[in-house]
């Protein structure tokens, strides 16, 4: 059987996840390099093989394409699209690709503030818009979510592409990861916590660390808001704060912010 | 109510009578300590230092604290970590013997399977009488209809050393309400501690050679019963100020005429599905299994990880229905496995009342407060139906399963495929009509699928596989050749008993859909002995033609006339199709029957059984005559991981094929 064909794209990212993605120990790397073919990989790669676009992505059809980063112009989206037509399963890698990330914390802003705080000196030089996850542009097969990933979780989600698995991500909130490491809840030490409606993966990694969760991983896919609102209620929290709770990562939730643009 | 302990030396013939004449019924507050087991006295010093010496053939998991101050139940360096003072823990011990996350057998590509169980041997120290009753449910649940190899290998190995509480260990703890403050069972040797001394009674045969070979020489055992006495008359004390439940004898048939409470939404409403109650519970004992590959794809293993009714999709079958969508469907569920339909089976609460569940819900549901509003109202309705302990040995190979091979294939439609599987062994599968098979992809995952062929004797049989999943949509790919594994039959068919009382009826079979399969095997094995029956009807409806199952044969059916008549319904035509166009409710009126002499089985999607169980109702067949197939999500098939039940009845074990009369005041079936 070939190899499937891999490829790694980036947009408005840190590349941080692309960077997770292949922390990989020798053994794992070489493993992995046995059962995918990485044709593009901008990180880790100088050459592309074949034709070039005018995006200086490649041409040829892959199997998999891994896409980071939220989705901030115009341009973009046709570069978004011409991947999209390229690949046959497409992951969404990272909080930015999955649920737009920190890059949506700016849709709070005006565009004219925005614009300000990037580009101080010629604030209109650049294109950029509101900041969306890829999934508003193209139909997304799997996500790897999280700020950063997890590169267990991608290896995970390799081994069920592999296979031929539909890649499965939890669907229930981090609590559940968090009570199996037994921590002690986060609330009681007067920290407000997301974990509650977040997608577990993690294993709980902020409560685990004397954090609390900021909800990087996105929703799970039926959030109970009103309850976890009368929550951080109860336990203190005025609505500003609540809200600035939310708007780190979860800016693209309706379940949240229903009216958004 | 007072606790009255009755302390006394017996013989062991005499203990024999006691248990046989007196009823020692689930929710006396009385208790016989059993007196045969040498007891004797022990310093705490003295109790550690033993706990040292029996580190050289044991591990050991007690109470300990963490660095970071937190009280966890973890495997000791040594017996000074161990904690003597309780403070309640997230996770109950119940994780020593069943693992968040265990392995239950690996594989490799070439097919082959092999699995370990578990062999060291391990104390757990200074259970508490709340997590000794967990304990002892699990015991039995583990050992219920099926043994459960891993859990019952690890229990065979694990010495439980319980320690009496003096007092009630914290305000979110009501083991007093659900009479679970004293350890029904589950354990071998007791601890009753007063300051840094200890009585100990061993009450098993492993319980009294542990305190042989490594207590009794510190000992001295006069006075040890009175000891004994004198804890539990503090204890006694101590919790003297708290309450039972209200008519807790009575708890099962109470909340099974309760289930429209107005408590179940206002509770129900305000839960996240965030899984800290039944993560940290001691007595859920529900899990997923899930395959893990390694990354150069040469092998791999089938794992379990806990799982639990509150998650959001833990009742959601692989079409996609979830058969308990709302968060007070869910609470409802959890809450009635531990207060109604578990009860009888275990003989006591399956909420031992340990606070676990109320110390981590952020939004405050507790069972307490549930128990409360319902048991304080003493409406009666005849419990569940209750499905007797039925304890058996560990099945070693009970996870395990059976390669078979793919001798023949056939798509049907886009959807469906039809496979005949011949077992590698060369054995007959020996399965009724009615039942299920286990159908593995190693490295992929398990999936239940109908059998669709009548029982034989050859070591073939079909299944016909609709692509719904990992499972299915893998075997599709499949093809003559290729080598599959397989577990079962499990579950509940068309037994003999059923076979024997449709002798001489009119038959009307009922199936929407792929509910044609698991009728088929009853339908061939019916039509192969017509003789037998008065009359054959069956009634066929799918969505689309193109999605009729077994086409050649139901033209088959058609034509042999006589006593055997068919007739089908499609909701949508499509070209070429002369048929009729309609739900399958309108194939019903129209038949001519003696609802005495007529026996009638629906299998089909959830949705159709309402409408079809009511135009049965209107031409009076009665519930007795009436069977039916459920559809429920499945994982283990043996009545152990949870995700098939339905108000206490587990559809892999108790079904999938029931008599309507059973099940029908059941609040979760349809
Ligand atoms: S700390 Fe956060 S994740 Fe952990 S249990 Fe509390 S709310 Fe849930
Ligand atoms: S705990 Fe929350 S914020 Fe932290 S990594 Fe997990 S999902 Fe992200
Ligand atoms: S819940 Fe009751 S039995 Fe359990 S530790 Fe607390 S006081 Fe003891
Ligand atoms: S802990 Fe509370 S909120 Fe979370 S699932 Fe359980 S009942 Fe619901
Ligand atoms: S339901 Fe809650 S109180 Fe009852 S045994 Fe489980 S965790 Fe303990
Ligand atoms: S209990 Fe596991 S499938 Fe029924």
């Amino acid at each position: 059987m070939a190899k499937p064909r891999v490829a790694f794209f980036e947009f408005s990212d840190c590349e941080g996840c692309q960077l997770c993605a292949l922390d990989l120990t020798p053994e794992q790397l070489l493993d992995l390099v046995s059962v995918v073919d990485i044709v593009e990989f901008r990180e880790a790669m100088t050459e592309k093989a074949g034709a070039l676009d005018d995006h200086g992505d490649g041409t040829d059809s892959i199997d998999v394409a891994f896409i980071e980063g939220s989705i901030n112009r115009e341009s973009d989206v046709a570069r978004l699209k011409r991947i999209r037509e390229r690949a046959s399963i497409v992951v969404a890698l990272g909080a930015c690709a999955h649920i737009g990330g920190i890059n949506a914390l700016k849709n709070f802003q005006s565009e004219e503030e925005y614009r300000k705080a990037a580009y101080p000196t010629d604030p209109y030089k650049y294109e950029s818009t509101t900041a969306k996850a890829i999934g508003e542009f193209i139909k997304v097969d799997a996500v790897i979510p999280g700020c950063p990933i997890d590169t267990g979780e991608f290896l995970h989600v390799v081994k069920d592409l592999l296979v031929g698995h539909k890649p499965q991500v939890p669907d229930y909130p981090v609590c559940v990861e968090c009570k199996l490491k037994e921590n002690g809840c986060v609330y009681e030490k007067g920290m407000h916590c997301l974990g509650p409606v977040t997608r577990a993966g993690c294993g709980a990694r902020c409560p685990s660390n004397g954090g609390y969760c900021y909800g990087c991983r996105g929703l799970i896919s039926k959030p109970n808001i009103a309850s976890q609102q009368d929550i951080m209620q109860k336990y203190n929290l005025n609505e500003d704060e609540m809200l600035s709770k939310f708007k780190m990562f979860l800016q693209r939730s309706k379940e949240v912010f229903p009216d958004d643009k | 109510m007072p606790y009255v302990y009755h302390i006394k030396q017996h013989s062991k013939n005499r203990l024999q009578k006691i248990s046989a004449s007196e009823n020692l019924s689930m929710f006396k507050q009385r208790r016989i300590v059993i007196m045969t087991a040498e007891t004797l006295l022990i310093s705490k010093q003295r109790l550690i230092s033993s706990m040292d010496a029996a580190k050289s053939n044991y591990r050991i998991a007690a109470l300990t604290k963490t660095n970071d101050d937190r009280y966890v139940y973890d495997y000791i360096g040594k017996g000074d970590d161990i904690e003597f003072e309780y403070h309640p823990t997230v996770i109950p011990p119940k994780k020593f013997l069943f693992l968040s996350k265990e392995t239950l057998f690996e594989f490799s590509d070439d097919g082959k399977i092999k699995s370990e169980l578990e062999t060291t041997p391990t104390i757990l120290f200074g259970i508490r009488p709340c997590d000794l009753n967990a304990i002892k449910i699990l015991n039995e649940a583990f050992a219920d209809h099926h043994g459960d190899p891993n859990y019952l290998a690890r229990l065979e190995k694990t010495l439980v050393i319980g320690m009496e509480c003096t007092k009630v260990c914290d305000e979110h703890a009501f083991c007093y309400r659900t009479g679970s403050q004293n350890a029904k069972g589950g354990y071998d040797i007791m601890l009753y501690p007063d300051g840094d001394n200890f009585a100990v009674k061993s009450v098993t045969d492993k319980g009294k050679k542990f305190v042989t070979k490594y207590l009794t020489k510190h000992t001295a055992n006069i006075g040890a019963d009175d000891f004994i006495n004198e804890v539990l008359k503090k204890k006694e004390q101590a919790f003297s100020k708290e309450k039972l439940f209200p008519n807790l004898d009575k708890m099962p048939e109470i909340f099974a005429a309760n289930s429209h409470h107005p408590i179940w939404e206002q509770e129900g409403s305000k839960c996240l599905s965030c899984g800290s109650c039944i993560m940290t519970c001691p007595t859920c004992y529900c899990f997923d299994v899930r395959d893990e590959v390694a990354l150069n794809m040469q092998h791999g293993k089938r794992q379990r990880v806990w799982d639990g009714c509150m998650l959001d999709t833990f009742a959601v079958v692989a079409g996609g229905a979830n058969f308990r969508g709302s968060q007070t469907d869910r609470l409802h569920h959890r809450i009635n496995r531990k207060f109604n339909w578990l009860v009888h089976k275990h003989g006591q609460s399956v909420c031992v009342g340990c606070g676990r569940c109320v110390r981590a819900c952020l939004a405050k549901i507790s069972p307490k407060t549930i128990g409360d509003a319902i048991l304080a109202d003493a409406k009666l309705a005849t419990a569940t139906v209750d499905v007797p302990l039925d304890a058996h040995k560990a099945d070693r190979d009970l996870y395990l399963p059976m390669p078979a091979k793919i001798v023949a294939c056939e798509s049907f439609t886009e959807q469906e495929k039809h496979f005949k599987l011949e077992l590698e062994n060369g054995k007959s599968l020996g399965h009724d009509a009615g039942q299920f098979v286990q159908i593995s992809i190693l490295g992929v995952g398990e999936a239940p699928i109908s059998l669709a062929s009548p029982p034989d004797n050859t070591p073939t049989f079909d299944i016909c596989v609709r692509k719904v999943g990992d499972v299915t949509n893998k075997l599709h790919t499949m093809n003559v050749g290729d080598t599959v594994h397989v577990r079962g039959p499990f579950g509940h068919g068309f037994t003999p008993e059923i076979m024997e009382k449709m002798r001489g009826k009119h038959l009307l079979f009922i199936a929407g859909g792929i509910g044609y399969v698991p009728l088929r095997s009853l339908i061939n094995q019916v039509v192969a002995n017509q003789h037998d029956y008065e009359k054959i009807t069956i009634l066929y409806g799918c969505k689309t033609p193109s999605e009729r199952m077994f086409p050649k044969e139901l033209s088959h059916l058609a034509k042999i006339g006589g006593k055997i008549s068919i007739a089908e319904t499609v909701d949508q035509a499509e070209e070429g199709w002369t048929g009729n166009v309609g739900v399958i409710t309108t194939l019903i009126p129209p038949i001519d029957l003696d609802p005495t002499n007529t026996i009638a089985v629906i299998v089909g999607p959830p949705i159709m059984y309402k409408f079809v169980l009511k135009s049965l109702t209107d031409k009076h067949i009665t519930a007795d005559n009436i069977y039916v197939s459920l559809e429920r999500r499945m994982k283990c098939g043996v009545g152990k991981c949870g995700h098939c039940q339905m108000s206490g009845i587990y559809v892999c074990q108790d079904g999938p094929v029931f008599k309507y009369a059973d099940i029908k005041d059941n609040e979760e079936v349809f």
